[in-house]
């Protein structure tokens, strides 16, 4: 008997539909945790992360006072 | 104090440690911008060109339908030149634009984000530029290769397999190293969501890459059966799937290659550079987690849904249905999310075209989440399928959504990248509104045209039978669309070299040396401690497991580990391996899901020598090989296709456009001669076809010495050859069925000594498409030629006794 011939009789259209139960679950889970009230401080902190990380030592990003390179 | 830099002050500590033991010592950096100019520019350069390339492809349908000037189309060489032509241009087109394009615009968003939001520089400047550098030679190589006619014949993985080697290593030996190390060293403790979409590509298109490109390399195959590769070698292989199986895996990969390469990356450009520009915070960060995690879980299954009424197993491409319908809620989640970022600060996007271009990349991107799962509605898309509507959506997609966010990025960064303000606003606003009027002319018309061919497809007139029974008829209709069409991209791509001129002028202005400033945080440390497992909440009485799952809802297990990027990173490739797995094990494992038909037989040698040069044509790039089972599709082409017709196919060539009509039961409709005066040149039969001509096949010679290792490659592969595969006589076979053709050949209109041409090869293969179904079950492909492939055999075993006076007869059976 063939492994294809195998696996046909093992029923094995069952997984799909496991996995796709437990996908859910585990989703349904993570959604559920990140409406907590908890969740929304920390929420707030993170997103200012983005544009708190530019500041360097010495703020100097744009230059415009420096002359420009001339000639090359 | 600002610090020009040192190269061994790139990281360097400051001071002891004398902080608490939550955060290490204080810590100086330096973040590399060098790599983020570098593929900021390779962007924008190969940007132009794969717009080129796609204007170029646009022009090739309108053009051969201007009127004769002094006897000769215009320009009409940019539809017969061999290398030009559309099946060749198109694959480079898409890779160009995906690859290239928006590869590198990633590349330079995640490159100037990951540093900042890890507070780290780069792990590796080496391998950050092993990285550039080893990208931009694959790219090279693809626009070298793919006009040659090398293509393994399955979109957007036409790479042959040495490039898809090295695609592998770049990926994740070089940007994948190096982006999971800079995770490790970080001195960020919370990794931003950014980050989080930047994981789920990275492992998510290496699993992509990986599994729908394992095949077997003709080199291989050559040394496997005893002989030394040559350089075809090199430049050829078969996928190890076939037919359905291949199919599913393609469109897997293709499907997930849009969502992890041309989504996920991008919207993680999107968290990090829309809240840069708009100055605030996204507005809800929990709304981003749950995109994320939709997104993750769902997009994995819904690669199905390009396969609707095609011989997948209902239950698959129902399940992608579902699943496309599903993913729209968070994709909207996540265009609302981006748009309301924006609140109260709608009179910055009036006056900053950054924030301009962001607006419409997010309400595209909405457009097409919305259209997408609509598309995969199956009763939408027997409609829409195989027709210029497909065109339409993925532009919107890729013009609207990828195109003008990585547009955005780049004027948002260009003077800070460069250490001086932009060289012109209003240019760069011009290139806002030509690029948005570019796109809206490109987009409407290809709906129109769509729907159009879509609707006169199906079209019956009062008697029951098809109102456009000709195709061509359904082509002349939309030819008008296509100018319309190649006018939009015209516009869409005068906006990019606007966009280079103002990147050109912007760098001239830079200054004489880059300021490299120096930022310090303190070193994260592992003595850190998550915060304490919380209690749970419920009442005495309840079982442990209340508890567990009350804790558990608390979400504090979350916390913990999206901390950890190589915890992270595993649990996102199990999540996607694991819904991949389940979802492809049936397919591939139980036989019912593909029926096999005892009359379906391999191809001749000669035809998959045919079938080899349909795929180097690229002409599944106007043609489908796919008769749905749907009336007006019956009544047209013939009996719908079935999965057991394809099991020796590797590559499936099912298509996915009908440029030209359906040819999955072409075999034995028109003559020999008739073929290869259309394969010569389209017009001299139909006057108003679109169709490249395909003069060099006329020429160029089949190499027979080759016919033996393609058969035993396929063999190899699975692909019952019998005795075909012994020495000599494959190549008998071949060469008794050609000469066979080009006899007929002479007999049914002139053209003479076709017998080794390419020409014969494709038409021996084009005349067995569909035919095999409608035999007797133990029907003889090789009946009419047999006699004089024994015949060859023969005299070719004679002088062997001749020179060598040993032979080993061999067996002229053939195979069934
Ligand atoms: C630019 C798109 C395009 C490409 C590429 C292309 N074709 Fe076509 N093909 C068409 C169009 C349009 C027609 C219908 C008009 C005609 O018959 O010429 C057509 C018609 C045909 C027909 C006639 C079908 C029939 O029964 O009427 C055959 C056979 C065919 N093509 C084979 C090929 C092969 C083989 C290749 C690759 C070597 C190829 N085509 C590449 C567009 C294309």
């Amino acid at each position: 008997m063939s492994l294809t011939q195998l696996m046909s009789q093992a029923g094995l259209w069952i997984f799909p539909a496991i996995a796709l139960v437990l996908f859910l679950a585990v989703f349904v889970a993570v959604v559920a945790r990140t409406f907590t009230k908890r969740s929304r401080k920390e929420g707030e902190e993170a997103a200012q992360l983005p544009l708190a990380d530019d500041a360097p030592l010495a703020p100097a990003p744009i230059n415009t006072s420096r002359p420009a390179r001339t000639s090359r | 104090m600002s610090t020009a830099f040192s190269a061994d002050a790139r990281n360097e500590r400051v001071g002891s440690s004398h902080e608490p033991a939550n955060s290490g010592p204080l810590e100086r950096f330096s973040y590399d911008d060098a790599i983020v100019r570098k593929f900021l520019v390779a962007m924008l350069v190969w940007g132009i060109v794969g717009m080129l390339v796609g204007l170029i492809i646009a022009l090739q349908l309108a053009l051969p339908y201007l009127p004769e000037v002094k006897g000769a189309k215009p320009l009409s060489f940019l539809y017969e030149t061999s290398w030009l032509n559309f099946g060749r241009l198109r694959p480079l087109h898409t890779n160009a634009v995906i690859f290239a394009f928006a590869g590198n615009a990633i590349f330079a968003g995640i490159y100037y984000s990951t540093q900042r939001l890890c507070k780290a520089r780069m792990w590796s400047d080496k391998l950050s530029s092993l990285h550039f550098w080893g990208w931009q030679a694959i790219i090279v190589s693809a626009a070298i290769t793919l006009p040659l006619g090398i293509t393994q014949g399955k979109e957007y993985a036409e790479l042959e397999w040495p490039i898809d080697l090295a695609i592998a290593v770049v990926w994740l030996g070089f940007f994948g190293t190096n982006f999971l190390m800079t995770l490790v060293k970080r001195r960020e403790r919370h990794m931003y969501v950014a980050l989080w979409f930047y994981i789920a590509s990275l492992v998510t298109v290496t699993i992509l890459h990986v599994f729908n490109n394992l095949s077997l390399p003709y080199a291989l195959a050559q040394v496997l059966s005893g002989n030394t590769p040559t350089k075809e070698g090199f430049v050829k292989s078969w996928p190890v799937y076939a037919g359905v199986q291949d199919a599913f895996m393609q469109w897997w990969y293709g499907h997930n290659a849009v969502a992890f390469f041309l989504t996920t990356p991008f919207l993680g450009l999107m968290y990090y550079f829309l809240p840069k520009a708009a100055e605030r915070p996204v507005y809800s960060y929990r709304l981003s987690i749950v995109h994320f995690w939709s997104l993750v879980f769902m997009y994995i299954w819904a690669g199905p849904h390009h396969l609707h009424y095609t011989s997948l197993p209902a239950w698959a491409s129902t399940l992608g249905m579902l699943f496309s319908v599903m993913l729209w809620m968070p994709s909207w989640g996540g265009m609302i999310n981006g748009l309301l970022t924006l609140r109260g600060a709608w009179q910055k996007v009036s006056q900053d075209p950054v924030l301009k271009f962001f607006v419409i990349a997010i309400t595209f991107y909405g457009m097409a989440t919305f259209e997408g799962p609509m598309l995969s509605i199956k009763s939408v898309n027997s409609l829409s399928h195989y027709t210029d509507w497909t065109i339409a959506h993925v532009h919107s997609g890729a013009l609207g959504w990828n195109g003008f966010l990585a547009f955005g990025m780049m004027y948002w960064l260009l003077p800070r990248l460069f250490q001086t303000p932009l060289w012109s606003k209003k240019l760069m606003a011009a290139h806002f509104w030509i690029g948005t009027i570019g796109m809206v002319m490109y987009v409407i018309p290809m709906y129109a045209a769509g729907i159009t061919q879509g609707l006169m497809w199906r079209a019956f007139d009062e008697s029951g039978s098809l109102q456009y029974n000709d195709f061509v008829q359904t082509v002349n209709a939309i030819v008008p669309f296509y100018w319309l069409r190649a006018l939009g991209g015209t516009l869409y791509l005068a906006g990019a070299v606007f966009g280079a001129v103002n990147m050109f002028m912007t760098w001239k202005a830079r200054p004489a040396a880059y300021e490299v400033p120096v930022h310090s945080a303190p070193a994260l440390t592992p003595f850190y401690s998550d915060p304490p497992r919380p209690a749970s909440r419920l009442g005495e009485g309840n079982l442990a497991i209340g508890h567990d799952a009350d804790v558990f809802v608390q979400g504090w297990w979350h916390r913990v580990w999206e901390r950890k990027p190589i915890k992270f990173t595993l649990l996102t490739l199990l999540a996607v391996l694991l819904a991949s797995l389940f979802e492809m094990i049936p397919t591939f494992l139980i036989k019912s899901n593909v029926p096999t038909i005892a009359s379906v037989k391999p191809y001749t040698p000669l035809e998959l020598h045919g079938r080899d040069v349909y795929i180097a044509e690229g002409c599944y790039n106007c043609h489908s090989q796919m008769i749905r089972p749907i009336w007006a599709e019956t009544k047209r082409y013939g009996e719908y296709s079935k999965g057991g017709e394809s099991v020796y196919d590797h590559p499936f060539q099912w298509g996915s456009r009908r440029i030209g009509p359906d040819l999955a039961r072409e075999g034995g409709i028109k003559s020999h001669d008739w073929h290869v005066r259309h394969f010569e040149n389209p017009r001299q039969l139909i006057a108003q076809s679109i169709m490249p001509s395909y003069k060099h096949l006329l020429e160029s010679k089949i190499d027979f010495k080759d016919t033996e290792t393609r058969v035993r490659a396929m063999a190899m592969l699975g692909v019952p050859y019998g005795e075909m595969v012994k020495e000599g006589v494959a190549s008998a076979y071949a060469q008794a069925q050609a000469e066979q053709i080009a006899a007929d050949l002479v007999q049914q209109g002139g053209y003479e000594d076709m017998q080794d041409k390419k020409v014969i090869a494709l038409t021996a293969y084009i005349q067995r498409l569909g035919i095999d179904i409608s035999k007797p079950d133990d029907w003889d492909p090789y009946e009419k030629f047999r006699d004089r492939a024994t015949k060859i055999l023969a005299a070719r075993n004679g002088e062997a006794d001749k020179v060598a006076s040993s032979t080993t007869k061999v067996n002229s059976g053939g195979a069934k």
